[in-house]
């Protein structure tokens, strides 16, 4: 399985200009582990202190929903506190940070809380900083450690936006699908109804869906209703020239209904001219059209 | 005399920046008391140069404003772009002629949907068109 790190092709060269930019030196990271000490002595009760916090607020707090998660998310928390005093900033640091980005939007913490709470961690370890270490040493120790903490919420943010990302795919990738829902409405008459904006690559995949299955159910007639597209434009217009002389070469004869007097209107102003496909008001005349064609007709059944 | 009461601008960077200018035109027309039939021509007009600026420049802006003459309500378009200009206007607003083998109707059928048009255009100085819708009284 490839790594959250991989997918987000975050490699040896990544790491590099990223603690470049951050300013992370070796020196940093031996300063950090040399805190250990320090950190493991503070360790309890900045944890303390830091759920007290989250608890204390219900944004936060309804993260937390009952003891055995709380006892989980600090331990996790010990973890992730004492990482950052290992003096080590390699792949599989970032690897472990991701993670830790990538689970907190999975439970749909946004990154104003988890920004929010990082401010607080970052004010507790000032705070010990400051009152067990020389003046110098306690803010060259800080200063090493707002490093490597930013590294991290650098590398959160990340998580966070690429879960985000491929969210979005998924759904555009559905919609996709959705949006030429071609319909089967008799033995060789197929129906078309295009709902929404059509951009160059959705008219693309119209084409291509719609010369599809004019093949697959031997059609005849292909029945395109837009009365769900908001603006036809000449763009539009030609994308539904091109798919009729499409279907033209493949057999079959296209019909365009669900036409506006607005759209009408419009399309007469353009200056384009659409009288290579038969066009219609109402969907139904555009079946009853399809039909004679075929040479078929709806009659009332006779009793 | 012609006062802005508003105006908004709306970056065309990517081919969905078309369908947010053309929603800002639609809404903007039909809140101000615009009929279907002119709120539908200055929707597809902007729709069209809103397509040619990313079409032919890459990406540019629009300029969308509130008018008022003391009378009636107008939209006045500008669509901006820094891409190659056009070399043969009048062949352009004749219509018919298109570098990018499309049906070439959609600057000469854009003039034909609104009340003001103006194109400066030079090769290699970008393209500026301007139009205005008013409200019927």
């Amino acid at each position: 399985m490839r790594t959250l790190r991989t997918r987000l092709g975050f490699d040896q060269r990544e790491l590099q200009s990223r603690r470049a930019f951050f300013d992370i030196q070796d020196e940093d990271l031996a300063r950090l582990a040399e805190l250990r000490e320090l950190a493991l002595k503070h360790m309890d009760d900045i944890n303390e202190e830091f759920y007290t916090h989250l608890l204390s607020h219900p944004e936060t707090k309804r993260f937390f929903p009952d003891d055995a998660t709380i006892r989980r998310v600090k331990r996790l928390q010990r973890e992730y506190f004492l990482g950052l005093f290992e003096g080590r900033c390699d792949l599989e640091y970032v690897e472990n940070r991701l993670r830790v980005g990538a689970a907190h939007e999975q439970i749909g913490m946004s990154p104003r809380w988890y920004i929010g709470a990082y401010r607080k961690y970052l004010s507790q370890l000032l705070d010990r900083f400051t009152n067990e270490l020389p003046v110098g040493e306690g803010r060259i120790g800080y200063d090493s450690v707002l490093k490597l903490i930013m590294f991290d919420m650098s590398l959160a943010i990340d998580a966070y936006i690429a879960a985000n990302l491929e969210t979005l795919g998924r759904h555009q990738a559905a919609i996709r699908e959705l949006s030429t829902p071609v319909i089967k409405v008799q033995d060789r008459i197929l129906l078309l109804p295009l709902i929404g904006a059509i951009d160059s690559q959705r008219a693309q995949q119209v084409m291509e869906t719609v010369l599809l299955r004019v093949i697959e159910e031997k059609a005849k007639v292909m029945i395109i209703d837009i009365a769900g597209v908001p603006v036809v434009d000449t763009k539009v217009a030609d994308h539904l020239m091109k798919t009729t002389a499409a279907m033209r070469l493949v057999g079959a004869q296209t019909i365009l209904t669900g036409i506006s007097a607005q759209v009408a209107r419009t399309i007469i102003q353009l200056g384009v001219d659409i009288s290579a496909m038969p066009t219609l008001a109402r969907l139904q005349d555009g079946i009853e059209l399809a039909l004679s064609m075929l040479g078929q007709q709806i009659t009332k059944a006779s009793t | 005399m012609v006062e802005t009461v508003q105006s908004w601008e709306v970056p065309i960077a990517r081919e969905d920046d078309i369908v947010l200018v053309r929603r800002k035109a639609r809404a903007l027309a039909q809140e101000r008391g615009f009929d279907a039939f002119a709120a539908a021509a200055l929707t597809t007009a902007a729709s069209e140069l809103a397509r040619n600026v990313w079409v032919h420049a890459g990406g540019g802006k629009a300029i969308i404003e509130e008018l008022t003459d003391g009378y009636r309500t107008g939209i006045r378009m500008t669509f901006v772009d820094e891409g190659p200009g056009i070399t043969d206007v009048e062949r352009v607003l004749q219509g018919g002629f298109s570098t990018a083998r499309s049906l070439g109707l959609g600057v000469s059928g854009t003039r034909r949907l609104v009340e003001e048009f103006d194109l400066q255009t030079a090769p290699g100085r970008g393209t500026r068109v301007v139009i205005v819708k008013w409200t019927r009284f």
